[in-house]
């Protein structure tokens, strides 16, 4: 089956409005990630508001260069939601439960640029940004592999070229690299 | 609960973290603090007691001041570090799924021109 | 509720005092402090002692307690280890020489680079064979968390001991050489 793919493509569709409110706040949670986290090995959830978001940038002031960047990246921003399921095996969950996610997210202000799905693997990929003025003000991104799940949304002026640099972050580039270290039998 | 076996690396890691014997002297320095008489002191003149419980209570509303001072602002310490930790969390799992999705649209788009080419 | 168990004091303490102040030690990498905690921890027990109904729950209970004290003490030392990947100096809670292996007191020092949760997760588990469930227990914290905390605190060490594997073979293969 070929994969469908609609990239680069800025449109105006009219959608059900849900979720996502006309101010920057973060969303509650879909209905459907309670029962991805139920079904998962691991998750990691991340939601931090402006007042976190500028007590974390606070806290990174006259630290090292990676700090100072990760400041620079954050500063600014309205929120940061983030969703990660991990699962133990394939098919713990269905492209339905993908489907409603995608759906929950997908408002008027959102104009997805990137659309790539794989119905053979079942893995997808959906960027979308916000656009308002002209200027970016969100982004979200619905990672999909066979064994996990990651829902990225950013509200505020997000800078895509620093996004494209998060690699050279040593942090993060070492948490990266980790998971390539030989694991052995075991598993956790 | 069934865990998947250990590894090499984890079973390294057991063997390093076996416990530590405890220093020798902690029970006994332990069995003495548990045993050490509460002393009170009682005097005679009532002024004099009474001037005791006023300073008291100062150095004690000093010293509650300054502890929930110190503790709100290592509170704050806390909090900055949580912060930061989920942060460079959210930044990680953007990362991963960024780099998934370029190796998607890489091999789609290999996919593609070995195709056109046919 | 009346219970048949009767707790006695010392014999708690000379059952488990090697399991406190090993906890206290890998969370703080300080062997004073973790002396200091390991006092504190059984004078709690002592003045909370008719709470506790059984072994096992004595064996829970300080557990509890002292990874609880060991993460306050943590996060009033003013010396932080937030980068993780800056070589560490030799600290005063090494204890370098009573090792075995190299790699084995390598990974204590690591251990002590690790963020807080995650060292607390990874002690509880390759010290006290905890499960990712009575770890949860332990910490009261969401059993999702802890196994997230333990892959991320495992996939880190991974990493940092594959360098320092390679630093040593390079060094042997140095000192072979010379």
């Amino acid at each position: 089956m070929k994969k469908r793919i609609i990239a680069l493509v800025f449109c105006s569709t009219s959608l059900a409005v849900l979720g996502l409110a006309q101010t920057a706040e973060l969303p509650a949670s879909a209905p459907v990630e309670k029962e991805l986290a139920a079904h998962a090995s691991n998750v990691d959830e991340v939601t931090l508001g402006k007042n976190m978001l500028g007590l974390a940038s606070a806290f990174m002031k006259g630290k090292d260069k990676d700090d100072a960047e990760t400041r620079k990246m954050i500063e600014g921003l309205d929120g940061i939601y983030v969703r990660d399921y991990e699962f133990a095996k394939q098919g713990e969950f269905s492209a339905e439960q993908v489907e409603q996610l995608r759906k929950y997210y997908e408002t008027t202000e959102w104009s997805p640029i990137v659309r790539d799905h794989d119905s053979k693997t079942g893995e997808s990929a959906d960027i979308m940004i916000k656009m308002v003025n002209g200027k970016s003000d969100g982004l979200f991104i619905l990672d999909v592999e066979p064994k996990e799940i990651s829902i990225v949304l950013i509200l505020g002026p997000v800078n895509m070229e620093q996004l494209g640099q998060l690699k050279n972050l040593a942090l993060l580039g070492a948490l990266n690299g980790a998971k390539a270290a030989p694991s052995g039998n075991g598993k956790h | 609960m069934e865990l998947e076996p250990m590894d090499e690396f984890e079973q390294e890691l057991r063997q390093a973290f076996e416990r530590w014997p405890a220093p020798p002297g902690l029970k006994r320095k332990l069995m003495e603090r548990r045993h050490k008489p509460t002393q009170r002191s009682w005097f005679a003149w009532p002024g004099f007691a009474a001037s005791l419980v006023s300073v008291s209570l100062c150095v004690a509303a000093v010293l509650t001041f300054y502890g929930s001072h110190e503790r709100q602002q290592e509170k704050e310490r806390r909090e900055g570090e949580d912060a930061r930790q989920q942060v460079l969390t959210a930044l990680r799992i953007t990362s991963h799924a960024l780099d998934h999705m370029n190796q998607q649209l890489a091999a789609h788009n290999r996919a593609n021109h070995e195709s056109s080419q046919e | 509720m009346a219970h048949d168990w009767q707790p006695d004091f010392e014999q708690l303490v000379d059952e488990h005092q090697s399991m406190i102040f090993s906890l206290a030690l890998r969370m703080t990498g300080d062997r004073g402090l973790a002396e200091e905690i390991a006092q504190d921890v059984f004078l709690e027990l002592d003045r909370s002692l008719s709470k506790i109904e059984s072994a096992a729950h004595a064996c829970f209970w300080l557990r509890r307690v002292a990874m609880s004290r060991s993460a306050d003490a943590l996060r009033r030392c003013k010396v932080r280890r937030v980068d993780l990947w800056v070589e560490i100096d030799e600290s005063h809670g090494v204890r370098v020489e009573e090792r075995i292996s190299p790699l084995g007191a390598r990974l204590e020092q690591l251990l002590e680079t690790l963020p807080e949760p995650q060292r607390a997760a990874l002690v509880l588990r390759y010290q006290e064979d905890l499960t990712p469930d009575e770890i949860a227990i332990t910490l009261d914290a969401p059993v999702a968390t802890v196994k997230s905390h333990l892959q991320r605190g495992l996939k880190l060490l991974r990493a940092k001991a594959a360098n320092h594997l390679k630093d040593y073979v390079r060094q042997k293969e140095f000192v072979r050489g010379a």
